[in-house]
């Protein structure tokens, strides 16, 4: 017995030193750690470290994509990214956590309605706007500069790409049902009176639901967000951003629409990634979370770019509106910087945002986002037709004029996005709509204020 | 009395039958993670489900290893972060290899760890409370007892906090040490030492053997039974404390195999067939684990409860 | 609790019962009160304050009851509230009269035949609470789960059940898993507790007469009482435990809320409220006091058997 503890307790000494030690941010200075940096002329020999967060923008999600760009700006600047992988899902919580426990990351990267809203609104970030003379201000999207700007005038976000939220159809699928009439795929637009009959036709044909109402949580809501809006012409949110309007009679008439329809099913089992899967399966004819990445993403069972696993053609479409001309939800994504105390480590935090956003790499940086580049160019590099060699994305700008108000920015959105999809999980039971909806708009109001 | 038997025997082959279905309701779920595991990516995708793979593919495990990659091991000094400003020293870092093999990796360490020290100090607590009749013994067993249903979830925020202040957080310790501070090991400990007749400990006493020495060679022998299955307990435990896991461990080199399967289905939910790949490898250490302990296993639970 | 020792203790011994006893626990008493009681009265504190994530400190502004107050007309945390009680009433007695049944269908077969079931009911356990989940979250799938596959294919329902979408369904769907995951030790334990019963007054009762359900009644489940006890405590505290279920299948949705999950939400969703932190550890608080008295409730039966 006592060997036995003996050597219980000489594991635990070993075992103390092997498993990891104390540790309060993630910023290990690479002691022994043989960094591949080639210091430049102008960059310090060890430049130090910085942590980087992402969520899943376009490839920025895809490890190895990731590695290629911060290696190259490693080997530049002598600086070491070290990057962690978020999920939608559960990324929030994740950095909540962690600046809770103290040990937020350096950078992040995600749109404002999370970085000037939320955590800038909070004083974690930097204000950047230091960042940006004449030149970059003439050269950036003015509605992306705006939303990244906070109502203190700081700028918690630099952006590097751009895009708008659109829906898909399972084009196969259409033609099948005798659908296909209904869709202007010359424009990628569609008319509601249009969208009610595509949708009867489809369920008259398959006699199963052909679209889904996701509500199982946050994740791509902005697609039910903009389904409802478009329907009737509703808003969410005032233009001045202050206030949630989606009690709106005309929101609740869509909802009252979409509820009516044997087609569409209002589904909690389902988030905006799930409903994509269900897509690509074919079973689902018509996907509400969509965006360009989508479109260029080479599904699951690896048929390409723009098809279901089946090799079924799918095609992006703006979401259905009464004049046929939708308001599409904005996609604006950069860089935050977090305030952990130490000037250096924010200097290389401003290091890479610039040399990520606006310097000649840009155009791989967005490009890894399989996103529109943010700005018309950068430090003479022309990004306005860096996808030109690529057809999809090349017909993908037809949406970009679409693009509507970015209203993400709205106070209490984190809140108010909880009360949105337990709205429509009501909806989806049988609630009487219009008092459903005024309840948890009222809720998110109050949240806000 | 023939009708009674008739009943009976037709009693016993109903409840055979049902058993035989239950069994095989049981055994589904793990036969549906090692199939989906092996399955190719058109039968996972198909929208009837597909109940015998048509071929067995190791494609999931090579995308799966394929995730992300993060250094082998990483050692360092310990309490390093108290006198380096908040950052670890690294002493050394093994090579990259797939994040997978890590995650395996950190949560057996971690599991085993946890394990280890819940043994060792619920045993001598047990021991205490059971055979000790210090002041304040009552006080603390209903503590202990009250504390034992609580979940984590209840003091989230201040263990967080505490463990941010230890330098602890994004550290396999910080799911460590609330395992181990987790009670209900003392409570099981406690059940078994009863048994330990008073009149063993006397004659240790008599002939002049030390509290240790009575502990080390005269209780531990006899609370064998009841250390192995706490052990199996504990290792369990930790390894599904998947809360624990996600609140405290930030970092993907420090992630244990749950929260990365877990983590994996946040990202991509799309992949059944991926998820399933990593669910097989988070499920084969313990089961192997508890198929060779078994016995041992069966053993220890029963002996506990039944003083209780 | 503590029995008195007949013979009253001398001064200098109590003194050495103390220390020995103390430096017994010591080991333990560091986890316990570092990781549990300390953070637990933290927590109490805390849960009068309107703390949030924003604040340097530890602790916000003392507010009083008010979080308290502001709870019990919270609808979502009274339902959270209903549906952790739903959880642990129907689990705890279905696990224990459903291993109880299959013990005593079991406990007679032979060796190899009787561990084989024990190890297949223990299953679930071992494969660990987030393979489980992932596997059960693709078998209740909407579209292609095997579930709607395997009634649709047998007749039984017409359209596809939107298992853990809908609020009818998915609580339950959630009781199920636990279900499978709690059964595994409570079998073990019965199969054993079936064999130990005094065969001598089994035979006894059955000369006098008994029916075999009187007998399995009155003499071999009076004699099992400390087992099922035991199991009662393990299962309630296994109901607790079901936040992987939570988060990883519906996100406290389709009313599937509990305290757990909810305070969870609270602390780290939820973050513009205002005294968040407070609020949710006033969740806490809560929960805890009803956890508390469940658990004396049921010590208190444990010492009247």
């Amino acid at each position: 017995m006592k060997k036995l503890l003996a050597i219980l307790l000489a594991m635990t000494m070993v075992m103390a030193l092997v498993a990891c030690g104390g540790n309060q941010s993630n910023d290990t200075p690479p002691a022994q750690d043989q960094t591949q940096d080639t210091p430049g002329d102008s960059a310090p020999a060890d430049g130090g470290e910085i942590t980087l967060w992402t969520y899943p923008i376009g490839d920025w999600g895809k490890e190895e994509k990731v590695k290629a760009i911060t290696d190259a700006f490693t080997a530049d600047t002598g600086i070491t990214v070290k990057v962690e992988y978020l999920a939608y899902a559960d990324g929030d919580d994740k950095v909540n956590s962690a600046i809770t426990a103290n040990a937020a990351p350096d950078l992040i990267m995600e749109g404002p309605e999370r970085l000037v809203t939320n955590w800038g609104d909070k004083g974690y970030l930097v204000d950047l706007s230091d960042m940006f003379d004449d030149t970059d201000k003439s050269e950036i999207n003015a509605a992306a500069m705006a939303a990244c700007t906070h109502s203190n005038g700081a700028v918690y976000e630099y952006p590097l790409v751009v895009t708008a939220h659109c829906m898909a159809i399972n084009l196969n699928a259409f033609k099948e049902a005798g659908a296909d009439q209904y869709l202007d795929l010359e424009k990628h637009t569609w008319t509601t009176e249009n969208f009610i009959k595509a949708v009867d036709a489809l369920y008259a044909h398959f006699n199963a639901p052909v679209g889904a109402v996701y509500c199982k949580g946050q994740g791509g809501d902005q697609g039910t967000r903009a389904l409802v809006n478009n329907l009737y012409g509703g808003t969410f949110a005032t233009a001045s951003h202050d206030k949630y309007t989606w009690d709106d009679p005309l929101n609740i008439k869509a909802l009252e629409q979409l509820k009516s329809m044997p087609g569409i099913a209002f589904d909690a089992s389902l988030e905006g990634g799930d409903e994509i899967k269900v897509f690509y399966q074919g079973i689902l004819k018509m996907a509400f979370c969509w965006n360009i990445a989508q479109q260029l993403n080479p599904n699951l069972a690896d048929t390409g770019a723009g098809l279901t696993a089946n090799g079924e053609e799918i095609v992006f479409m703006g979401f259905p509106s009464e004049s046929g001309t939708p308001a599409l939800q904005g996609g604006i994504w950069g860089f935050g910087v977090f305030d952990n105390g130490d000037p250096a480590k924010v200097d290389n935090a401003k290091t890479f945002i610039k040399w990520m956003c606006d310097s000649e790499h840009t155009v791989d940086a967005v490009k890894t986002a399989n996103y529109f580049a943010a700005r018309s160019a950068a430090e003479g590099t022309d990004l306005s037709d860096i996808w030109a060699d690529n057809e999809i994305m090349n017909e993908y700008q037809v949406l970009m004029p679409y693009l509507g108000d970015y209203y993400q920015v709205t106070k209490g959105w984190a809140g108010a996005r909880t009360e949105w999809w337990t709205m429509l999980q009501k909806v989806g039971e049988g609630a009487d709509i219009a008092s459903t909806v005024a309840t948890y708009a009222g809720n998110a109001n109050a949240n806000a204020g | 009395m023939k009708i009674e038997n008739g009943r009976s025997r037709a009693y016993k082959i109903a409840s055979v039958m049902i058993l035989i279905i239950l069994a095989f309701l049981f055994t589904f779920p793990l036969y549906w993670i090692v199939t989906g595991a092996f399955k190719n990516g058109a039968d996972i995708n198909a929208p009837k489900p597909i109940w015998v793979p048509t071929e067995w593919v190791m494609n999931n495990f090579n995308k799966l290893m394929k995730q992300r990659s993060v250094p082998l091991w990483e050692i360092y000094l310990p309490f390093g972060s108290f006198f380096n400003g908040g950052k670890k020293i690294l002493l050394t870092a093994g090579p990259d290899a797939p994040a997978a093999i890590r995650w395996l990796i950190n949560a057996v360490l971690m599991s085993a760890m946890a394990m280890l020290l819940t043994c060792l100090t619920a045993a001598m607590a047990g021991y205490a409370l059971a055979k000790k009749r210090f002041n304040g013994r009552a006080l603390l067993f209903s503590l202990i007892v009250c504390a034992m249903a609580l979940p984590k979830q209840v003091i989230l925020i201040p263990l967080l906090k505490e463990m941010s202040a230890l330098h602890l957080y994004d550290s396999l310790w910080a799911v460590i040490f609330p395992t181990v501070g987790w009670p209900f090991g003392v409570f099981l400990m406690k059940q078994f030492s009863e048994s330990i007749p008073g009149e063993i400990l006397e004659a240790a006493r008599i002939d002049g053997s030390s509290e240790w020495n009575t502990f080390s060679t005269v209780v531990m022998p006899m609370i064998k039974p009841g250390i192995g299955a706490l052990a199996i307990f504990t290792f369990i435990n930790c390894w599904n404390d998947y809360f624990m896991q996600l609140v405290m461990l930030a970092s993907g080199s420090n992630y244990t195999m749950p929260l990365g399967i877990a983590t994996l289905q946040a990202e991509t939910s799309v992949d059944n067939g991926l998820l399933m790949a990593g669910a097989a490898l988070a499920a084969a250490p313990i089961i192997t684990v508890f198929l060779i302990f078994q016995k041992y296993f069966t053993q220890g639970i029963t002996m506990g409860a039944v003083k209780g | 609790m503590a029995r008195q020792p007949t013979r009253t203790m001398s001064r200098a011994l109590q003194r050495r019962e103390n220390i020995s006893g103390y430096l017994f626990l010591l080991p333990s008493l560091i986890f316990f009160l570092g990781f549990v009681v300390v953070p637990m009265i933290i927590c109490i504190i805390t849960s009068l304050t309107d703390a949030n994530m924003h604040d340097a400190g530890m602790f916000g502004n003392f507010i009083g009851f008010s979080n308290f107050s502001r709870l019990w007309s919270d609808e979502t945390f009274l339902e959270a509230l209903k549906n952790t009680f739903i959880i642990v009433i129907v689990s705890v007695p279905a696990v224990c009269a459903f291993s109880l049944w299959v013990s005593s269908a079991i406990y007679k077969l032979s060796g190899p035949v009787l561990s084989a079931f024990r190890c297949i009911f223990y299953l679930p356990v071992v494969t660990g609470s987030v393979a489980v989940t992932v596997v059960w979250k693709w078998m209740y799938d909407n579209y292609t789960g095997i579930f709607n596959h395997v009634l649709k294919g047998a007749g039984l329902i017409e359209q596809n059940i939107n298992w853990t979408g809908d609020s009818r369904y998915a609580l339950w769907c959630i009781i199920l898993i636990l279900f499978t995951t709690s059964v595994g030790q409570p079998i073990v334990l019965y199969v054993s507790a079936l064999g130990n019963v005094d065969q001598t007054l089994v035979e006894a009762a059955e000369v006098d007469g008994a029916t075999s359900f009187q007998v399995f009644w009155k003499v071999k489940w009076a004699q099992m009482m400390p087992t099922t006890l035991y199991i009662l405590v393990i299962t309630t505290i296994n109901s607790f435990q079901c936040f992987a279920l939570i988060q990883l299948l519906t996100k406290g949705g389709a009313g599937t809320n509990t305290v757990m999950y909810h305070i969870y939400w609270t602390a780290f969703k939820l973050t513009e409220q205002a005294g968040h932190f407070g609020y949710a550890n006033a969740m806490g608080v809560v929960l805890a006091i009803f956890i508390g008295l469940l658990s004396a409730l049921q010590f208190k039966l444990a010492k009247e058997k």
